[in-house]
């Protein structure tokens, strides 16, 4: 042997004759990327990701495979081998049928984790299963309480029979961790010496400043109003969500490092240009707390308010005055929340005022029938046209009759006036629950036609140097609490990056997804969810208890034994999709036929999934050259090779000596260990 | 000298029926019959078989062109009164003759000239001298020198200096060496290795032995694919003569060479024509192909030296060593020595095996030589080196024939295939057959060939069917360039040759496809709508009665028409009306 030298990328290497590019390009720390290929095993040379080129070669070079010779000039990333490489992951992934995560976790806009958490729900391991979700959410018990979980309505256990309570069993298990004494706080990493200013105290601001404060930074979260928590402490009524909760997560955050200012408005107490001076970074999660005017004649009249100034009002004790007869107008779950705390307040009459049907309502199905269980009357198919007074004071609300004309761009039928028909509605008030709007005043940030904060979708950067948005202040304006929470973590990442001194904007990650329909679960055991029981609705009218007590933990490990698991068991150590996400790639350019996802149990401690196997042969060489028995064999050609025990006999079956070295070898998630 | 009777007794000749001819000739022959009746292998002329020649007492050739069994009585009443004029019909036209006497042949030389199972004819046609005078008067690094000379180059497709090959193997160190025969011909429409196998098994065997001899090797494989079941009659049959005969075993002709020579039938898998893919299946190993380097020439069959070549290299061998490297080399052009065997098959008139010197132009083969197009049509394309090879269109016809010729149209010389294509063929459609047999074809094992063939195939697929998208073209175009780079083997690196040549010099086949959804040769079903001329028509229902899912209606005496709904474009009507009333657009 003796020596040669190379450059790879430009950088003087030197190795020695019978070592290959791979070698000597992986002990410099130059990473090439391969699938099919391990040092055990002779190489193979299938995957085709570990092409480089080499000055004077008219041919892409299997690093791999090709001996280094003296003099070689290797350049790995160069734009051939880069457009090898994504056009070989392309077609990889044309042909992966696999879920990378649960659609559970890809319908939540925080992405967390709920296949993780809920396994761990089911095995018991509450405290496991809350460590899991604060890696994406700060406020898992109150989110559990409140959100309208996107995530059940993807479950693919709707294809079998009802969703996972996923909600119900993220409140289980949060609220079991609120009562250990010895509840799981993150390691924060050692102080940055970078200032960070928070704006907003509520779920975005609160998950913002508690993740670039476990980055090490010096974290300050300034709020207006007298305590932390925004609108899920001043815009949900305590029934649905416990004050003590809120304030109980807001401990824990404010445990991991964060200062918090309370009563303080930028704009007000301090410019805003004195407060960006006193830091590296700001972020502004100033919410959503205008309610949007009705827009009809009357709207000025006494007793007419917005949803969230009278759910704030009854938040801080004093609410407004509402009478007997109350009109609420909207759909939404605001509107829910304000007619539902008017019939705690006592009122009478409680009507909700909505333009279309109840199919139609945005609000959640399980709010709505809560609301109608306790009362609440709907004028479904009516819009105010006008608010009558009286001295000055609203006295009825002249209602239009509606009827449904055509889908609108949302798909939903949209309402269509029925000319000259009216109704009367007698009212002591009337509360507009249509929306909510953006203050951003004292902050000079560029907005747009909406009134909202522009910030850059992969940055969160807004039209001022080192000044972040995030949540209902930005772009399309209000939306759940989750989505804010989701932009905030989101945007500690990016904001982290800034403050080392390279900004890198958040990609959403490339995953691998399965389609699949009822006829994929036929052979599944129906178990339809674990019902809870609500308190007697009379009983609820009256005070501002919970609605419910929520899982027990018996039931919250049946409910969770329920999840069909959907999501690899491999991602987070899957080469194949750390490879895709490496490079963009674009593989519906090439859907079409997809291998067969059929498994094969026989090897009696692994599960072999043919969906996913990308036939890099590593399993079968492992178990031929590392493990001696050769069990493992290619069966067919070209798109349709699979592979499958040796003869598919089980006589070779019984020959496994259980040393799950096929498993360990695989690039992706196509080996599961029983 | 009595007379001979010949029967061609290649595939092809025995698929048209020759042994059907050839027993009816023998039950007739007796006493009043003077002549012997033999077999030869594939003349050559593949498209007029069954060949019967009949050799006369002066020994002039009458050759006798689509014999049945009943034109047997014929040819023996013109053997017994050797008035050869009573053959009438059944003897060759002047122009067919033409198809051969217009080749040079040296590979096949022998190929319908001599009886493929006697080793006694082929030894009196020249047989086993060059083997004589390489192992009693050369020495192994003449022998290849000789062949350096000749510049003989592979003829199996890429085109690799023979010499060079030869003399790698025989430098690489150890002891232990293997020569190996390809005889996996696989490219569709291919028959040029079958012929010499069939037809003149000892030419073959002769030209391993000196190979064998050059590089250093005593054993020596030939793989043939099991499909050519005749084949591997012959050559064992041969093999076995020519052991007994003392020119393969132990001590060849009395020198110290020794060399053994085995077949090993193929299972049928393309890739196997590979040579690594061939190593890894002689070896009873899945047929995938290994990572090159090493090459077979270090690292071959059982990790030791190997070198392979075609059946055809091979067949060149014997004759160059008889006749001297400088008379190959005469022959050609500056980059390609000696000549080629070209299959050519398709719409021409005369179909067959041709051997031209290199240095002759496409259209001397498709024209001069094999009669041009069938049935008065146009010429469009010609298909040169198979699935791996690319469509060379009529404006290149004049392209002179040699390796780099070849290669600069987008097309590769290959093993020698030629399907020649007339104006009612769809160019996207014959990308389309020869992806879908990479894609078949693909061993599986890397994703660039396995995916990407798949791919290509689906692509044009949506193409043909009419679902053809804006930018098809391009992503073509990108995803061929990808897995020409990205492939493993020559199956892969050259699979997406038909689809860019087809996109180079019929661009606008894919376009009116995709954009107009139309195929302009009329053959992509999905695309046709078919119509009544109303003024043709007269309206006798004919077409109506033919039509097997009801899609055309009319009154009697009255045009009709055909409801695009229901028609399934099974082309009856247009084949039922006498009046040409059916249109196709």
């Amino acid at each position: 042997m003796s020596e040669i030298k190379l450059s790879i990328n430009g950088l003087s290497c030197v190795g020695s004759t019978g070592e290959t590019i791979l070698q000597i390009a992986e002990r410099y720390g130059i990473h090439i990327p391969t699938l099919c290929h391990k040092e055990e095993v002779r190489h193979y040379g299938a995957c085709g990701l570990c092409v480089v080129e080499a000055e004077g070669s008219a041919k892409l070079l299997r690093a791999c495979s090709t001996l280094a010779t003296d003099g070689m000039a290797i350049q790995t990333e160069g734009a051939r081998a880069v457009q090898a490489r994504k056009i070989a992951l392309e077609l990889l992934m044309s042909d992966h049928d696999g879920d990378c995560v649960g659609p559970c976790r890809l319908a939540c806009p925080a992405e967390t984790d709920c296949q993780s958490y809920v396994k761990q729900v089911a095995l018991g391991n509450t405290h496991e299963a809350v460590r899991i979700v604060k890696d994406k959410l700060p406020l898992p018990a109150s989110i559990g309480h409140i959100c309208p979980h996107p995530c059940e309505k993807e479950c693919r256990r709707n294809l079998v029979d009802e969703p996972v309570s996923i909600a119900l069993i993220k409140r289980f298990m949060s609220m079991a961790e609120l009562k250990n004494a010895d509840r799981w706080q993150p390691e924060r990493s050692a102080p940055t010496g970078k200032r960070v200013g928070v704006i907003g105290g509520g779920p975005a601001g609160l998950t913002a400043a508690y993740y670039l404060s476990l980055k090490g930074h010096d974290v300050t979260l300034t709020e207006q109003m007298p305590q932390m928590g925004g609108m899920l402490r001043y815009g949900i009524p305590q029934y649905r969500l416990p004050k003590d909760v809120v304030d109980a997560e807001i401990a824990d955050i404010a445990a991991a490092g964060v200062r918090m200012e309370n009563g303080v408005k930028i704009g007000r107490d301090i410019a805003f240009a004195d407060y960006r001076a006193q830091f590296d970074a700001v972020v502004l999660a100033i919410g959503a707390w205008k309610s949007s005017p009705l827009g009809c004649p009357g709207e000025t009249l006494e007793r007419v308010y917005g949803g969230i100034d009278f759910l704030r009002s009854v938040a801080l004790h004093d609410p407004l005055p509402i009478g007997k007869n109350v009109a609420i107008v909207g759909g939404g779950n605001t509107a829910m929340d304000a007619c539902r705390t008017a019939v705690r307040l006592g009122a009478e009459n409680v009507y909700v005022i909505y333009r279309r049907t109840r199919a139609e309502m945005p609000a959640a199905a399980d709010e709505i029938e809560e609301a109608v269980e306790e009362g609440v009357n709907f004028k479904f198919l009516t819009n105010p046209a006008e608010l009558l007074g009286e001295d000055g004071k609203v006295k009825q609300v002249k209602l239009q009759v509606m009827e449904l004309g055509e889908p609108d761009a949302s798909g939903r039928r949209s309402p269509v006036p029925v000319e000259g028909k009216f109704e009367y509605l007698d009212v002591d008030c009337v509360i507009a629950a249509i929306g909510q709007k953006t203050d951003s005043t004292g902050f000079d940030a560029e907005l747009n036609r909406r009134g909202n904060i522009v910030a850059d979708e992969g940055s969160f950067l807004t039209s001022l140097e080192g000044v972040f948005a995030v949540g209902d202040a930005t772009n399309n304006g209000a939306d759940i609490a989750i989505a804010a929470i989701g932009e905030a973590n989101r945007a500690a990442d990016v904001v982290d990056s800034y403050l080392h001194g390279a900004l890198v904007p958040c990609k959403k990650p490339f995953v691998s997804q399965r389609y699949v329909t009822a006829a994929d679960y036929v052979d599944r055991e129906r178990k339809p969810r674990v019902q809870i029981k609500n308190r007697d609705a009379q009983a609820r009218r009256c005070d501002f208890e919970p609605v419910n007590t929520g899982f027990t933990a018996e039931e919250a490990m049946r409910e969770a034994s329920r999840c069909l698991e959907c999501g690899c068991h491999d991602y987070e150590k899957c080469t194949l999709i750390r490879h895709a996400n490496r490079y963009e790639i674009h593989p519906e350019r090439f859907e079409g036929e997809k291998r067969r996802h059929d498994s094969e149990k026989r090897l009696v401690v692994i599960e072999r999934d043919q969906g996913k196997c990308i036939l890099c042969g590593l399993c079968v060489r492992v178990c031929d050259e590392v493990a001696g028995k050769g069990l493992l064999g290619l069966i067919g050609r070209g798109f349709g090779t699979v592979v499958k025990p040796e003869f598919r006999e089980s006589a070779a079956i019984a020959g496994c000596a259980d040393c799950r070295k096929c498993a360990e070898a695989c690039p992706t998630g196509a080996m599961k260990l029983l | 000298m009595s007379v001979r009777i010949v029967v061609g007794q290649g595939s092809c000749g025995l698929a048209a029926g020759a042994a059907d001819v050839y027993a009816a000739i023998e039950q007739l022959l007796d006493a009043s019959t003077p002549a012997t009746l033999g077999i030869t292998g594939c003349i050559g002329l593949c498209y007029l078989e069954p060949i019967v020649d009949i050799y006369d007492a002066q020994g002039a050739l009458h050759r006798c062109v689509r014999v049945k069994p009943e034109d047997a009585q014929a040819i023996a009443d013109a053997v017994r009164t050797q008035d050869y004029s009573l053959l009438g019909a059944l003897l060759i036209e002047k122009e067919d003759e033409a198809f051969l006497t217009k080749q040079t042949r040296i590979a096949l030389r022998h190929c319908g000239v001599i009886d493929p199972e006697s080793i006694e004819d082929y030894i009196a046609h020249d047989g086993y001298q060059a083997l004589e005078k390489v192992l009693k008067t050369m020495t192994p690094e003449q022998v290849i020198e000789e062949i350096k000379i000749s510049g003989l180059a592979g003829r199996g497709g890429a085109g690799f200096p023979t010499w060079f090959k030869w003399n790698a193997a025989r430098s690489s160190a150890g002891e232990e060496k293997y020569l190996i025969c390809n005889a996996d011909e696989g490219d569709p429409g291919a028959f040029m290795d079958r012929a010499v196998l069939e037809s003149d098994p000892h030419n073959l065997i002769e030209g391993m032995l000196i190979a064998a001899y050059a590089m250093g090797a005593r054993e020596a494989v030939v793989y043939v694919r099991a499909e050519y079941p005749l084949a591997i009659v012959r050559l064992s049959a041969a093999i076995d003569a020519s052991r007994e005969r003392g020119y393969l075993g132990d001590h060849i002709l009395g020198t110290d060479f020794s060399c053994s020579i085995r077949i090993k039938a193929g299972a049928g898998a393309f890739v196997c024509g590979e040579e690594t893919a061939l190593i890894e299946s002689l070896e009873g190993n899945r047929g995938m192909p290994r990572l090159k380097p090493p090459f077979p020439a270090e690292s071959g069959y059982w990790q030791k030296p190997s070198n392979i070549n075609n059946v055809e290299t091979f067949a060149n061998v014997s004759w160059i060593l008889l006749n001297g490297g400088p008379a190959f080399a005469a022959m050609g052009t500056e980059n390609s020595k000696g000549t080629k065997v070209f299959a050519v098959t398709g719409k021409v008139r005369r179909g067959g095996l041709v051997e031209i010197p290199m240095g002759k132009t496409l259209r001397d083969v498709i024209f001069d030589i094999a009669g041009g197009i069938r049935d008065g049509r146009e010429f469009k394309a010609v298909q040169l080196g198979g699935p791996s090879g690319g469509c060379v269109p009529a404006a290149l016809l004049d392209t002179v024939i040699d390796y780099k010729n070849l290669s600069a149209t987008g097309a590769i010389m290959g093993s020698g295939g030629m399907v020649v294509m007339d104006d009612t063929t769809c160019m996207v459609g014959i990308a389309k057959f020869f992806l879908e047999f990479t894609t078949k074809e693909s061993c599986g094992k890397c994703v660039h060939c396995r995916i990407g063939t798949k791919r290509l195939s689906e692509i044009l697929e949506r193409i043909v069917s009419g679902n053809g998208r804006e930018g098809d073209v391009e992503l073509l175009e990108e995803l061929c360039s990808s897995v020409k780079d990205g492939a493993l083997c020559g199956l892969g690196q050259t699979a997406p040759n038909p689809i860019l040549t087809t996109i180079r010099y019929f661009r606008n086949e894919y376009d009116a496809h995709i954009r107009e959804k139309k195929c302009p040769a009329g053959q992509c079903k999905p695309l046709l709508t078919y119509a009544i001329d109303a003024e043709k028509c007269i309206g006798c229902g004919a077409c109506a009665r033919k039509c097997p899912v009801g899609a055309i209606s009319g009154e009697l005496k009255k045009p009709h028409t055909v409801d695009a709904e229901k028609c399934i474009r099974c082309g009856s009507c247009q084949s039922a009306c006498r009046f040409g009333a059916v249109r196709v657009d």
